[in-house]
């Protein structure tokens, strides 16, 4: 096991390797920017080395800086976090050959599984199911129509060096798309300096499902079932929950053996997510590999029992991962709210500023992982989760019920939050009965 | 006048009485009147004009950063509001020479421009010269050779009035 790590992370996912450190007996060494020097969760580290002022690509995102904290700091490894350098598979190069321990794939597996058109060809060869699309990037409009008649419109145009539904643009028919893709092509050049667009079959009214996976160095891979991240607006992930409702047995056994497969083909170990898209009638298709520990990752911990970040460990110090994969038994129900500094009623405007005084909900069943307290001031420079309220319970309904309760005792005053759209979400019909997909927040509540 | 600092971490042996009779010096220096110091699960606190007081007890606060003590201190005259400080562009860690056997690049009481070598901040065996960006004269160099410091640490004060 390793006597010492650095975090190159910052909030409540350096909060959260730090106490999962601290339980293995692992010494820990936390970094920040000058905007986070007063975080009181620096104070549970054993060092803390300010590496930079507050923006990110001057601190958090500077890997010679990051390293040598690490030289300084005498670690034996590095965990990412999420975010920042946790899938720059550079920066796992270079911890690599500073002989320092990255937590997390190797960046061999993060670079097979990280672009897009790469991990679609994955997919195939694992024989996991892909939307129908475009054969790689796109090389010109009479191409583009050419393969959205093949596959059938309506179809969406995706970049392939993005994320977060920059360069997506949806295109009904010939007509559309012509403009459709001179936007996409725009978006993405201006997003990511990469103008490159692929074509994908548009699935109406998909569900996101991804299934976690946690893989060792001995060849072993498992997967700790699935998560339905299908509450979000404009693709930022809102409500996760486990399982999946109203996803058939066979489906989502199906769909966990197919990221199993794909992990295994790829070489990749440690925790990472394989993302799917499931259309209404039950039909699932891979999307993209998250290749590293995720945001919403305590919703399978709750239902698991298993400590991802722990495992996390454990396997990048060479450890084999002593489960067998009938004993992940996945029992109750788990929700997670992501509770950012955002204000619902004036479009989720970003509302950095001080926290006067945080009340935190507790009692049975209940999580709160957050770095912020009173006094605590969100910084305007990086993003705006305050912490994840998460809920476990026998029943969907239970846990949805606690939910409510719990977000109701929470109180962080000075700034706004979104509890109060998750306490909108959490009472509609629809979200009771599950019949939620990704266009639901945005079609059922905003457009009021 | 309380300051507050903290120990880089095992390049400073609290307990070295030359490290004391330097941290003495200092406080007659700065006109501190109290220092409290921390290493770990160690501290000790020193009383000018009073007894050396030394604490063993662990610290519940386990944790510790290679932060400026010089900083904290509220400035007491004139003199002490015009200083201005270097800090390290870098996290590495400082020498105030270029070779074990080399003379230092500055000594209290140096005049120095900006495009002076004030140290070098090492990093990943890269030996980064680090110049000075301001004129005046240097009154205190506040980092121990080969000791680790982090980005915007404090390295030497300078008069720019002197």
């Amino acid at each position: 096991m390793f006597k010492r790590i650095l975090i190159a992370n910052r909030g409540e996912i350096a909060l959260r390797v730090i106490r999962a450190c601290r339980e293995l007996g692992v010494e820990t060494v936390a970094v920040f920017s000058e905007a986070d020097r007063d975080a009181s969760y620096l104070e549970l580290a054993d060092e803390a080395i300010c590496i930079g002022p507050a923006k990110g690509a001057d601190s958090y995102l500077r890997i010679d800086r990051v390293i040598s904290a690490a030289e300084i700091g005498n670690v034996q490894a590095i965990h990412p976090g999420y975010g920042f350098l946790s899938e720059n598979s550079h920066f796992a190069e270079v911890c690599r050959s500073c002989d320092i321990g990255f937590i997390g794939p190797t960046p061999e597996a993060m670079e097979r599984v990280g672009d897009k058109n790469s991990a679609r060809a994955l997919a195939r060869e694992a024989g996991v199911p892909t939307v129908p699309g475009s054969d790689g990037i796109i090389g010109s409009e009479q191409e583009a129509v050419k393969v959205a008649r093949q596959i059938g419109f309506p179809v969406l145009l995706k970049a392939t060096a993005g994320g977060g539904g920059k360069g997506m643009r949806v295109a009904a028919n010939d007509l559309a798309l012509a403009s459709a893709w001179q936007q996409a092509s725009a978006e993405a050049q201006a997003a990511f300096g990469n103008p490159g667009i692929y074509l994908e079959k548009y699935i109406e009214r998909p569900r996101h499902v991804e299934i976690q996976i946690l893989g060792d160095q001995h060849g072993n891979v498992f997967h700790l079932w699935e998560r339905d991240c299908s509450t979000q607006r404009r693709h930022q992930k809102l409500i996760e929950e486990s399982p999946s409702p109203r996803l058939p047995q066979a489906t989502r056994q199906k769909m966990a053996e197919a990221a199993v497969r794909l992990a295994k083909t790829a070489g990749y170990f440690s925790a990472g997510t394989v993302e799917f898209i499931v259309d209404q009638e039950d039909k699932f298709y891979f999307i993209e590999v998250n290749a590293r520990i995720q945001v919403e990752h305590p919703v399978s911990e709750m239902v698991t029992g298993i400590d991802l970040v722990k495992a996390q460990i454990r396997v990048a110090a060479g450890e084999k991962l002593g489960l067998e994969q009938k004993d992940i038994v996945p029992r109750g129900h788990a929700i997670e709210c992501r509770i950012n500094a955002e204000d619902p009623a004036a479009n989720f405007r970003p509302c950095p500023g001080r926290i006067e005084r945080i009340i935190i909900p507790g009692g049975f069943g209940v999580r709160w992982d957050s770095h912020a307290t009173t006094g605590y001031s969100v910084p305007p420079h990086y993003d705006s989760l305050v912490g994840k309220l998460i809920v476990h319970q026998p029943t969907r309904r239970e846990a949805i019920a606690t939910m409510i309760r719990a977000l109701h005792e929470l109180r962080v005053e000075g700034i706004k939050t979104t509890v109060p759209i998750h306490l909108e979400i959490l009472s509609n019909s629809a979200f009771h009965d599950s019949q939620i997909d990704t266009t639901f927040v945005e079609r059922v509540l905003l457009s009021k | 006048m309380l300051a507050r600092m903290s120990a880089a971490k095992k390049s400073v042996d609290l307990f070295d009485v030359k490290k004391v009779r330097q941290l003495i010096e200092l406080m007659e220096e700065h006109d501190l009147s109290e220092i409290d110091l921390k290493q770990g699960d160690h501290g000790v606190r020193i009383k000018r004009g009073g007894e050396v007081v030394a604490v063993s007890a662990p610290n519940a606060r386990a944790a510790h950063r290679p932060a400026a003590p010089a900083e904290s201190a509220v400035p007491e005259s004139a003199a002490e509001a015009r200083m201005l400080v270097i800090k390290s562009p870098m996290v590495g860690t400082f020498y105030k020479a270029s070779g074990p056997d080399a003379p230092s690049f500055v000594k209290v009481g140096d005049r120095i421009g900006p495009e002076k070598t004030v140290c070098i901040v090492e990093a990943m065996k890269v030996f980064n010269e680090i110049p000075a960006g301001v004129s005046g004269q240097v009154v205190a160099i506040l980092v121990e050779n080969g000791a680790p410091v982090e980005f915007g640490q404090p390295l030497i004060k300078v008069d720019p009035g002197a």
